[in-house]
């Protein structure tokens, strides 16, 4: 309960906040940073109770069906890094009246750094796996978001951060899919307290894999680090909050949640410890480099991490204890240096150790805050990050997943302290000592000192009495690992190897410190490769790779596209042929003399319709393709079919003559490039169906479900033509799939072609055709039309026993439209029909029959009879469907009955291949007809 | 058998037609290839029983299978409604050749209109350039 109520209550803040701002400008830093800290003291008066083991749970239903519910827990994990989220932020928030501008997006600053405090916590209370990917995916668009309004030369740095961070959250949704398999739930805490769930699936050791790799992109481990400095482009307090103390801990978190379960197993150590120190290493040289303060801060950051990430690797009471403990003192020092270094910069203009000097002098208090801060980042007593440096030695002493492993890990963590000492000492000696350079400068205001010196003078405090902190780290320790021993912590243990190893730090940090030209010599000779190029580089290939990829698919010839499905079909073809057995044979003979004709029609039309050059023969032939088809299903008895493919063929041609009305052009002949090829793979294609037709169809007795619907068409639905009962009654689903088509095609058609275009078309065209040629046919048009549209109600009404139904009742009326639309040349239209309606409505009138049975439980398009067998619904789902098609052969005479301007040729599709289209045009020129 | 030979010939007529440059043809090739298929799918009901599954008229026994037939039915009315589709595409695409277009909206790649137009041009004058020359 007391998490939900903790992060409710940042998330009221985070919709509060810019309002608040609305009102009292940056001031709104103030009461929204005490609402924070409010919320922190909340969570931590249940310390007492967690403490003592409690784990406070709270779960909601939220996807029961997956077994997913939005859990919170508190344990001391969780507590810990709830007080680390809101006391930086309320520190941070404090902290930001004092450096935020007015030019500054203030409301909206405040907005994202209080949503992503509710986010982080979110993410640290989550107790289902999901809910955490989903918080820890918030986090990282919330970062984007914050460094993105430092303007646009944060881009292309917020750019990088969000895809480093984003494919880590990639890496979590596998890896918390991959452990929601194995485990069979996805609530954290039934996962954490079993690691035997987990460990006996195969999946667990790709599930740590893709944990370490997220956790590896949010805390900057190598080799993601290059995204954290760039992220300094953003304004000091967002770094300070996101970038330093609390979001790359998230990486952290995540490791030390799933501790319980890894920390067993060898893997898991001898991946992290690795890792982490090389980080550590390289973090820390790497800020030795710089001479920017922010720079310097934002590489010890990733070298801190790694710290860390080794600890928890090592997984000893003593490493996990450090880890915890410098987890704390490092957002506690290494938020107090930002600040302060935001500060600076305020002050004095330059964050430059080569332009800033003797600040000291001017600014005091700032560095005496500053010194104290770095004692504590360089390990010095009395300061809590002496304590957890020495932890952190004693815990890599401990380290034994590998012979050796212990003062190697050692040898590696001084090494990096070695290094941290020196570049802490260039933080305070290049800023504060050496010849003054501005002696305008004086202090700033005690407000904007104020956050970092609370966050200094906890680290001073927190030092000697750092047993204050015991009992929620051990109890923390515990949450990693279920067996830990408690582990008492002392600024003063004694003499123990690790107070040895603290005073060869220091001693070698202050002579890197002291022979600090040297080492900089050293250093500038140094090659390191630069992250971020290197990133980019490797996004700019990806996405290269990606327009490859893609190439084919943008070609604007439709051939390119199109031959690649055809040519499948002679690499089917002839696989077949290898693989099948042998066929069984026909049941009975399959061809009649009959056949034979319609073979030959066949073959005369589609040879003509290939090879034409004429628009109108080419369409004519096609048509007669059509015609002869049709008489081929005639032949095979489906009558029904032959009927309607007559129909739209009747209409197609129409249609296409509409189209291309007007036009004195011919089709190009082909150039002989692509003539030979295309007749080639149309014979492959052609005969491999052929081969497929012959071996794989008919070679059987008619088929079950035939005669089932054969014997049962009659009984059931009272029909007697069964491919009519089939549509209507036995597949009705199908047919209203099949009219949506219908009014998707009249649909793209009316917004394809803007009624203006053919509208204005018309008028013309009666000066140029004359009426006179029309006289015959609008006189029959006058009786036909008529005529044909109740022949048409006619066939829709009887459609369910006898031929005729919602199709070829419409095709018939689309033929009378067609009709007096050709009539009408140029007229007004004498009929009142609009296409957007016509399609709507029957596009409504079909659904809402099928679903009007619905709310009576029954399935969709369950029939309903009036009295006296009258079957109502099949008649209205049919008129539905009536009213679609008609609707599209409208919108056709509509748009494309239109004329075209004179002189557009039929449009080569694509004219890439310019030597073929002056070939064409030679060879065609007279007949371009321009 | 004389069913391959349909197919045979209606899906060579429509491949040879939609590897075609000109739109037109293509539309025609995807009206031949629908019938070669719906043929094909006819097929599959088996060709020794020919007779229409009209019950009471004809020899029960001798019918031909009628659920392919629904299938096909269905399919011809969705091929004409892509195929009007295709026709308006043709008419609407041919705006843009003629460059009809008010303004080349720039990026060019994508719908290839402005481009079309430009090349159409080029190719004009270049096929003039060489008619002279010859």
């Amino acid at each position: 309960m007391i998490s939900l109520i903790v992060l409710g209550g940042a998330a009221a803040l985070a919709l509060l906040g810019p309002l608040l701002a609305r009102f009292m400008g940056r001031n709104a830093g103030y009461p929204i940073a005490a609402g924070l800290a409010a919320l922190a003291v909340l969570a931590n008066t249940s310390a007492g109770r967690i403490v003592d083991g409690d784990v406070l749970t709270a779960s909601y239903a939220w996807m029961p069906s997956l077994g997913i519910s939005f859990g919170l827990r508190m344990d001391g994990l969780s507590l810990l890094f709830v007080t680390i989220v809101l006391g930086v932020g309320a520190l941070v928030l404090a902290y930001c009246p004092s450096y935020l501008d007015d030019h500054y997006p203030v409301a909206t600053v405040y907005g994202l750094l209080t949503g992503f405090a509710a986010a982080m916590i979110g993410l640290v209370t989550a107790n289902d796996l999901v809910l955490l990917y989903v918080f820890w995916e918030l986090t990282t668009v919330l970062s984007f978001l914050l460094i993105n309004t430092a303007g646009p030369k944060a881009a292309a740095p917020a750019g990088r951060a969000l895809i480093v961070t984003a494919m880590g959250g990639f890496a979590l949704l596998g890896a918390v899919v991959m452990i929601g398999v194995a485990a069979g739930t996805t609530d954290l805490g039934v996962i954490t307290a079993d690691p035997a769930l987990v460990l006996s699936s195969p999946l667990a050791v790709p599930a740590a894999a893709l944990l370490i790799l997220a956790a590896a992109t949010k805390s900057a481990q190598l080799p993601f680090t290059f995204w954290l400095p760039g992220a300094m482009v953003a304004m000091t307090p967002i770094s300070a909050y996101l970038h330093a103390a609390t979001m790359v801990k998230a990486g952290i978190y995540l490791l030390m949640r799933f501790s319980p379960v890894y920390v067993p197993t060898t893997a898991w150590s001898t991946v992290l410890v690795p890792l982490g120190l090389l980080t550590a290493v390289v973090g820390a040289v790497l800020a030795l480099r710089e001479h920017d303060l922010k720079a310097i801060l934002a590489h010890s950051t990733v070298s801190q991490l790694g710290l860390i990430t080794a600890a928890i690797g090592v997984g000893t009471s003593y490493a996990l204890s450090a880890a915890v403990l410098h987890t704390f003192a490092h957002a506690l020092f290494k938020a107090t240096l930002f600040m302060l270094v935001g500060i600076i910069d305020k002050e004095a203009g330059s964050r430059d150790v080569r332009e800033l000097g003797g600040l000291r002098q001017v600014m005091p208090v700032t560095a005496t805050l500053t010194g104290i801060a770095a004692l504590s980042m360089a390990g010095i007593p009395p300061l809590i990050g002496f304590v957890s440096k020495e932890t952190l030695f004693e815990g890599f002493l401990e380290a034994d997943f590998a012979p050796g492993a212990g003062p190697v890990a050692a040898t590696a963590a001084v090494i990096a302290s070695v290094l941290t000492f020196a570049y802490s000492a260039r933080i305070v000696y290049g800023a504060f000592f050496g010849t003054l350079s501005q002696p305008d400068l004086y202090e700033p205001r005690y407000a904007f000192l104020a956050p970092a010196a609370v966050a200094a003078l906890l680290g001073v405090l927190l030092g000697p009495l750092v047993s204050v902190l015991n009992p929620l780290t051990d109890r923390a320790t515990t949450d990693l690992d279920p067996g830990a021993e408690p582990v008492t912590f002392e600024l003063w243990p004694g003499i123990t190897p690790a107070l040895f190893l603290s005073l060869v730090t220091v001693a070698a940090g202050y002579a890197l410190f002291h022979w600090r030209d040297r080492v900089d010599a050293l250093l500038g000779r140094l090659w390191v490769p630069d992250g971020a190029a290197v990133f980019d580089r490797i996004r700019a290939r990806v996405l290269d790779l990606g327009a490859l990829v893609g190439r084919p698919d943008t070609d604007p010839a439709p051939a390119a596209v199109l031959v690649r499905p055809v040519l499948l079909l002679p690499v089917l073809a002839v696989a077949a042929g290898v693989l099948l057995p042998a066929v069984p044979a026909y049941p009975g003979p399959v061809v009649r003399g009959l056949d034979w004709v319609v073979l030959g029609l066949v073959l005369a039309v589609v040879l003509g319709a290939a090879l034409t050059r004429s628009p109108v023969a080419a369409l004519a032939t096609t048509g007669f393709a059509g015609l002869t088809t049709a008489l081929w299903l005639l032949l095979a008895g489906a009558p029904d079919v032959a009927l309607t493919l007559l129909l739209v063929e009747i209409l197609t041609t129409v249609v296409a003559v509409l189209v291309l009305r007007g036009r004195g052009v011919r089709l190009h002949r082909p150039t002989r490039w692509r003539r030979i090829p295309a007749a080639v793979t149309a014979l492959a294609a052609g005969l491999s169906l052929g081969a497929g037709t012959l071996a794989l169809t008919g070679r059987r007795e008619p088929s079950a479900v035939g005669n089932y619907l054969l014997d049962t068409a009659e009984p059931a639905v009272g029909g007697t033509n069964v491919v009519n009962t089939i549509l209507v009654d036995f597949r009705g689903m199908d047919t209203f799939g099949e009219a949506v088509v219908v009014g998707a095609a009249a649909l793209g058609l009316l917004v394809l072609i803007r009624r203006t275009e053919a509208g204005a078309d018309a008028r013309p065209r009666v000066a140029r055709d004359g009426p006179a040629d029309t006289v015959v046919m609008r006189v029959g048009s006058l009786v036909l039309a008529p005529l044909m549209g109740a022949l048409s109600l006619f066939l829709l009404w009887r459609g369910h026993d006898e031929p005729g139904g919602g199709f070829i009742a419409s095709l018939v009326a689309g033929v009378a439209v067609l009709f007096l639309r050709l009539a009408h040349r140029g007229d007004s239209w004498p009929l009142r029909l609009r296409p957007e309606p016509l399609v709507g409505a029957g596009l409504l009138l079909s659904l809402l029959t099928g679903l009007a049975v619905m709310p009576l439980g029954l399935p969709f398009l369950t029939p309903v009879y009036l009295p006296g067998e009258v079957l109502l619904s099949s008649f209205v789902f049919d008129l539905g469907i009536f009213s679609m098609v008609v609707g599209l052969m409208v919108a056709a005479v509509d748009r494309l009955g239109g004329g075209t301007r004179a002189g557009s040729s039929l449009g080569p599709v694509h004219h890439r291949d310019v030597r073929e289209d002056q070939a064409d045009r030679h060879g065609a020129r007279p007949e371009v007809g321009r | 058998m004389t069913a391959a030979l349909v197919v045979t010939v209606l899906v060579s007529g429509g491949v040879y037609l939609i590897l075609q440059r000109e739109l037109l043809r293509v539309v025609l090739g995807f009206i031949l290839l629908g019938h070669g298929v719906n043929v094909v799918i006819i097929s599959a009901g088996g060709m020794a029983n020919r007779e229409p599954a009209l019950l009471g008229q004809q020899d029960r026994a001798a019918m031909a299978d009628p659920l392919p037939q629904a299938f096909v039915l269905t399919a011809i009315v969705i091929a004409f409604a892509i195929t009007v589709y295709l026709l308006s595409l043709l008419k609407a695409g041919d705006a843009d050749d003629d460059g009809r277009r008010a303004e080349p909206d720039g990026s060019g790649d994508g719908d290839g209109g402005p481009d079309t137009a430009g090349d159409t041009g080029t190719a004009d004058g270049s096929a003039g350039a060489n008619g002279g020359d010859r």
